[in-house]
């Protein structure tokens, strides 16, 4: 499908006038049909009056920022640039990441659409920007009129404090707000949606006569992926740890009947998984709602039964007007009482008696979870790995369980069937086959790792590529051990270094190893090596970079800030990339 | 001959440069927690082992790992004669890098098994640091020189542990291999190259292992008659030595279904003076380095060279080589090869705890037996010095008559003399599985089981404080010493096993094969009716190998060549 654009109807040309165009614009490709647009829009600029023929009035321009890592800022970024369009602007989507500061203030009209990752952080891309944004020197932004949409997830005690934090700062460096905020949760569509259909209301010319404006059609990008929610059927079911070791690393091999999502090395898959029977029975009870079947099966397929926000909170007291409750968020301890607790914690703990409606309002619809993709279509066909570690740890004298990773290796089996949506990341892929590649992949981090070193083999790549592993028993948790060490001897992986950190007396991470192979790496980067991090976000992805930073420092006699420097310039010449979660 | 007929093992001996080969890059390979099978022939001649938990086989290759690979280290401790600071060293690294365990071998040593190899130079520097290492503990050389452990006869037991730690640095390989590998000693330029590093054995060693021990009658807990080279005390009225008779040719290692290998009782070729003993003994080594069969290595032991070439060719050439002969053997006396438990009084002075240790496995055991942190709070109080025996047992020696209420009392505390039967206390059982790559049955994890089974019979007959020698192996090849045993059993396949009896107690005379291919309840089943009639028909003090004869369960075996014949049940019971 190459998103044929045809001349609507309605358009102000004589019939004849619209098959002409159409023999022309038909065909065209995406970049004929945007450089047309662009060349008209020039035209209207310059020869200023309106032509009475076709009276559409020249697009106002509109600067659409968005800060996201796992792109669904960027998809709302892409949906707010439609309908801007249908309004008669003339939309500039800017990825923050590059957004050149200096340049802000000319914008009259802006929106910023921006997620918050980690603890409150912004999306590993946005953060230098973003701090420039933050710090003195950012420019003043006097006569600009802007609005901004958060993305979150309520789960974090950090509630969309990015998409907060430029709201502010934005106002205080003189713009003006004319849109208000919204925060948004995991499910954002709807309010999302809404948000832009406001802010368009705000930002459009107020004279637009929306009517007579030409649509112009850019189609959709080039061969888009499906990104559709599809079934698919889970082949193999292998937990990659040996049996004595503590951890669970399930190896799913997902085959598709037909609908492959066409993914590429580097995207994810979203997985949507049902929640722990054993879970929703057990809040039930102490609900006093056992026995509700319909219920029972709607939170177990469709409901988030375990996070528990302050927003829950809110909601608890609000709906059942529980003492104690309101009394906790009064206190203004609420916060600390649910770190580490779940809904189950706030159900037991303070016990009454709730209604279907009641339980249903505490919770938010159950969201899928991402996970990497462990392989590449050219190795292994209409086959997609899945590498997910099960999530278990204890907190305030409970077992706890992660919902989608548990999904995966207790109660998905082989055979079984599972629903999934391509996540594409064109963030996080391969750079030309003659480049090389470091890859820093501890854990499950790991994992595009095998979907790059699968790729680079089947395509014969030139590049070389390093891999950086790490895990806690050399014997019990190398994973896909066998694969690595076929991957070297058959060239596909040029060098490799493990760090194990339960093994040997001194504890050693891959920013250990990175360090004592420093020389070697600085001079891999030094030849144009693309370097790439996947896996923790919280310590690792940091570590990492402090490494290469002391790294360039050492072995060029660099001072800390030029070494800090070299690193920020891979960052944006888009050499220096993360998948970190 | 033709160096084609070679074995592998020979040329590879011979290209490895003094035992170098490609160690050092194998043991730095990040990737794989083995080495090249290469490397793992010349790992051995450094004393380890490269070995693989076979309980996880099954599962490995389906989670995309290797082989759970771990290294199995074993000392070199002539005698088994251990300080209590050396012994803590062992502790420290077992609880580190071995899971928690050290294991007493037949041979008076300890291994180490699982030691990641990454963890190897580091364990292998804090041995060396309290003047231990692991030289040629394993491959084709002179391994751990065995003596009597029993610490009653003070005087001759030191002369004979002296005598033994004297011979293992004698015939200890030259190569600075194993310093430069593993405990990054500085490079001997060229010595790879050179002709002249071992003067003994040259560049391809042995063809086979070689192994020695000094016995001190009544006492013959070495097994003196399965050394390849044994030296048997002779005792003079005022307790000196006067000098040694000598056994050549003993060994246990066989294959099912080859007759052509067999197990061998050691002959006594004649008697040599103290000063003579280490010309006899080169003599010995190097006559075997010369005449041992290098293109098959289930044929290259000495005592299959002493059977080729008969025993006056042999002692004709020790003559020769020693520049003097043998005089006439010396009479000689053996009362047993096993262990006496508890406390002795040696004739120093001095006291001596020999204590049980099931199968030589120290371990802190979920039914809290706490071997292994026992004998560490003993070692941290103990002032003498610790003992290992050919038995898998462990003497407390040299203990002051004012500190034996310490040591009983650690003892008592970590219930280390959990009560046994005499069978058991007789009893030993080789490593086999998991870590065993010959192993065919299950070994070490199995005996105590049977034990308690066979105890049920022998109690039922009033045999319970009777000593009778059980063994068991997990194969044929011989471990634990099993075809001098009056019970052994001897692994055939997973659960199976060949039942032999009718081995002299004091370790003079093999045993028969009785019963084959017997699962558990067969070898009860088995032995049932002979602990029945031993019960009933013995004589007063015979031994139940003896008796097992007379009674016409089993044919006597004379010496290795008849051991195959006149096989099986021989009276119907
Ligand atoms: C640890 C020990 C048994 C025990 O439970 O104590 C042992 C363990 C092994 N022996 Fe042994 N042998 C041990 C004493 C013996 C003895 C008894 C003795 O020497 O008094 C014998 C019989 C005497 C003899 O040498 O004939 C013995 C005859 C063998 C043989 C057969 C040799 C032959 O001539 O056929 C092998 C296999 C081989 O060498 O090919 C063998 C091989 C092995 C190996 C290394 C298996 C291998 O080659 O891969 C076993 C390691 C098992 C493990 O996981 O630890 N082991 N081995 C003993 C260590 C002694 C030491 O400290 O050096
Ligand atoms: C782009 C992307 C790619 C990813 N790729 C992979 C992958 O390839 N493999 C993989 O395994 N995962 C991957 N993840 C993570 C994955 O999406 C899930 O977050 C993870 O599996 C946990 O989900 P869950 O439903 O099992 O746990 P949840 O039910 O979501 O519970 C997780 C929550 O439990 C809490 N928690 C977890 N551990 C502790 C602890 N020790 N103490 C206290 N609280 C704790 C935290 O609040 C955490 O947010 C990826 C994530 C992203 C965003
Ligand atoms: C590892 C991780 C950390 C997150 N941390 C936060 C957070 O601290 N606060 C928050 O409100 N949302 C947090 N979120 C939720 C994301 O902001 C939310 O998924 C958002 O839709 C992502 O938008 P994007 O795809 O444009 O990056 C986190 C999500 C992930 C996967
Ligand atoms: S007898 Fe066989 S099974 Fe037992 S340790 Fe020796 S080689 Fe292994």
């Amino acid at each position: 499908m190459s998103g044929f654009a045809t001349i609507p109807k309605t358009a102000p040309f004589a019939e004849e006038e619209i098959d002409l165009l159409n023999r022309v614009v038909g065909p065209a490709n995406a970049l004929q049909r945007a450089w047309l647009a662009g060349f008209l829009a020039g035209v209207e600029s310059v020869t200023g009056q309106a032509q009475p023929a076709a009276p559409a009035r020249p697009a106002e321009p509109i600067t659409i920022v968005y800060a996201s890592e796992s792109g669904n800022c960027e998809k709302l970024a892409n949906d707010f640039a439609k309908a801007a369009r249908k309004n008669g602007l003339k939309p500039n989507i800017v990825d923050m990441a590059d957004l050149d500061l200096a340049a802000l203030g000319k914008a009259k009209r802006l929106v910023v659409i921006a997620a918050t990752w980690g603890e409150g952080e912004p999306p590993a891309r946005a953060v230098r920007t973003y701090n420039e944004l933050m710090g003195e020197g950012a420019p003043r932004l006097d006569g600009v009129e802007f609005g901004v949409l958060a993305l979150g997830d309520t789960a974090y005690v950090e509630f969309c404090a990015i998409g907060k934090k430029i709201d502010e700062r934005l106002a205080a460096l003189g713009a003006k707000r004319v849109v208000d905020r919204v925060d948004c949760d995991l499910d954002f569509a709807q309010p999302a949606s809404e948000w832009i259909g406001g802010a368009l209301k705000v930002l459009a010319p107020p004279d637009a006569d929306r009517g007579r404006v030409i649509e112009v059609d850019f189609g959709k990008p080039v061969a888009s992926p499906n990104t559709e929610i599809v079934e698919a059927e889970v082949s193999e079911h292998i937990n990659l740890n040996s049996s004595r070791s503590a951890k669970e690393t399930v190896h799913l091999a997902l085959t598709f009947d037909g609908a492959m999502p066409a993914y590429e090395p580097g995207d994810s898959l979203d997985l949507y998984a049902e929640n722990d029977p054993a879970y929703v029975d057990e809040l039930l009870k102490l609900a006093g709602l056992a026995g509700d079947d319909a219920l029972r099966a709607e939170l177990i397929k469709s409901r988030d039964v375990t996070t528990l926000s302050l927003k829950t909170l809110e909601t608890h007291a609000e709906k059942t007007g529980h003492h104690y409750v309101k009394a906790l968020i009064a206190d203004g301890q609420a916060k600390e009482w649910i770190a580490g607790r779940q809904l189950i914690d706030l159900i037991s703990y303070f016990p009454i008696a709730l209604d279907a409606e009641k339980l249903r309002a505490l919770t938010r619809p159950l969201a899928p979870r991402a996970y990497s993709i462990a392989s590449s279509r050219r190795e292994v066909g209409d086959e997609a790995h899945l590498l997910i570690s099960a999530v278990r740890y204890d907190s305030h004298g409970r077992a706890r369980k992660g919902v989608a990773s548990n999904y995966a290796a207790e109660r998905l089996k082989k055979g079984g069937r599972v629903r999934v949506r391509l996540k594409p990341n064109k963030h996080f892929a391969l750079p030309a086959s003659d480049k090389d590649i470091v890859m820093i992949g501890p854990g499950t981090g790991v994992a595009p790792f095998r979907a790059f070193v699968q790729e680079r083999r089947a395509t014969a790549a030139k590049g070389r590529s390093w891999l950086f592993f790490g895990d806690r028993q050399f014997t019990h948790d190398f994973l896909y051990q066998l694969d690595w060490q076929e991957a070297l001897k058959d060239g596909a992986l040029t060098r490799m270094d493990v760090a194990f950190s339960r093994d040997t007396p001194d504890k050693v991470y891959v920013q250990d190893k990175m360090w004592e192979q420093r020389r070697d790496l600085i001079e891999w980067l030094d030849g144009g090596a693309h370097f790439y991090v996947c896996g923790d976000a919280k310590a690792m992805a940091k570590d990492v970079r402090a490494t290469l930073v002391r790294a360039y420092a050492d072995v060029k006699g660099l001072s800390p800030e030029a070494a800090e420097q070299s690193v920020a310039a891979l960052e944006r010449d888009k050499r220096y990339l993360q998948d970190t979660y | 001959m033709a160096d084609k007929d070679l074995s592998p093992m020979e040329h590879l001996k011979a290209r490895s440069r003094y035992l170098r080969g490609d160690l050092a890059e194998d043991m730095a390979d990040p990737l794989t927690g083995g080495v090249s099978e290469d490397s793992a022939q010349l790992l051995k001649f450094h004393g380890m082992y490269l070995q693989d938990d076979r309980d996880l086989r099954p599962e490995r290759t389906k989670k995309k790992l290797e082989k759970a690979f771990g290294f199995m280290i074993r000392l070199r401790l002539p005698g088994g004669v251990i300080a209590p600071k050396q012994w803590l060293t062992l502790d420290a690294i077992a609880r580190e890098f071995a899971g928690d365990t050290l294991r007493l071998t037949t041979r008076q040593t300890f291994q180490l098994h699982g030691v990641l190899k990454f963890n190897v130079k580091t364990a292998l520097k804090r041995i060396n640091a309290v003047a231990l290492d692991t030289i040629a503990a394993c491959g084709d050389d002179n391994r751990g020189v065995m003596a009597v452990s029993n610490p009653h006869q003070s005087r001759v037991h030191a002369e004979a542990y002296d005598l033994a730690c004297r011979m293992s640095l004698h015939f200890k390989p030259r190569t600075h291999a194993y310093y430069e590998i593993f405990l990054d000693g500085e490079k001997v330029a060229g010595e790879g190259e050179r002709d002249d590093v071992e003067p003994i054995y040259g560049k391809t060693y042995m063809p086979r292992k070689f192994k020695i021990g000094f016995a001190v009658p009544p006492s013959n807990d070495i097994d003196v008659f399965a050394q390849d080279l044994g030296f048997i005390a002779v005792v003079g009225p005022g307790g000196e030595i006067e000098g040694w008779n000598v056994a050549v040719g003993g060994g246990m290692g066989m294959t099912h279904g080859e007759p052509e290998t067999y197990p061998r009782i050691g002959d006594v070729l004649g008697f040599c003076r103290p000063d003579d003993l280490f010309a006899v003994a080169e003599a010995v080594v190097t006559i075997q380095r010369d005449w041992g069969d290098r293109t098959n290595r289930k044929h290259a032991r000495l005592k299959y060279t002493l059977d080729d070439r008969g025993a006056d060719a042999f002692r004709a050439e020790i003559a020769k080589r020693a520049g003097k002969a043998l005089e006439p053997a010396r009479p000689y006396a053996f009362t047993s090869n096993g262990d006496r438990y508890g406390w002795t009084e040696g004739d120093n002075g001095k006291h001596h705890l020999t204590l049980f240790i099931e199968n030589g496995r120290l371990r802190d055991f979920a039914d809290g037996r706490r071997l292994l942190t026992g004998m560490r709070r003993i070692a941290e109080v103990h002032g003498g010095e610790i003992r290992l025996t050919p038995n898998q047992n462990l003497i407390v020696a040299n203990v002051d008559a004012d500190k034996r209420g310490e040591i009983d009392a650690l003892v008592a505390e970590h219930g280390m003399t959990a009560r046994a039967s005499a069978l058991r206390r007789n009893s030993i059982a080789c490593v086999a599985l998991p870590t065993c790559g010959l192993a065919l049955a299950e070994s070490e994890r199995y005996l105590p089981d049977l034990i308690d089974a066979l105890d049920e019979k022998l109690a039922a007959y009033g045999l319970s404080e009777d000593d009778i020698v059980i063994r068991m192996t997990g194969c044929p090849n011989g471990c634990a010493r099993p075809y001098i045993a009056e019970i052994a059993l001897v692994g055939k396949g997973p659960g199976r096993y060949n039942l032999y009896l009718g081995a002299a107690f004091d370790g003079s005379r093999m045993n028969k094969l009785y019963a084959e291919d017997l699962e558990h309840d067969g070898i009860v089943a088995a032995l049932d009716p002979v602990f029945a009639a031993y019960a009933r028909e013995r004589q007063k003090g015979e031994r139940f190998g003896d008796f097992t004869i007379r009674a016409g369960f089993v044919t006597a075996t004379v010496n290795g060549r008849d051991f195959h014949a006149s096989t099986g049940a021989q009276r119907a019971s």
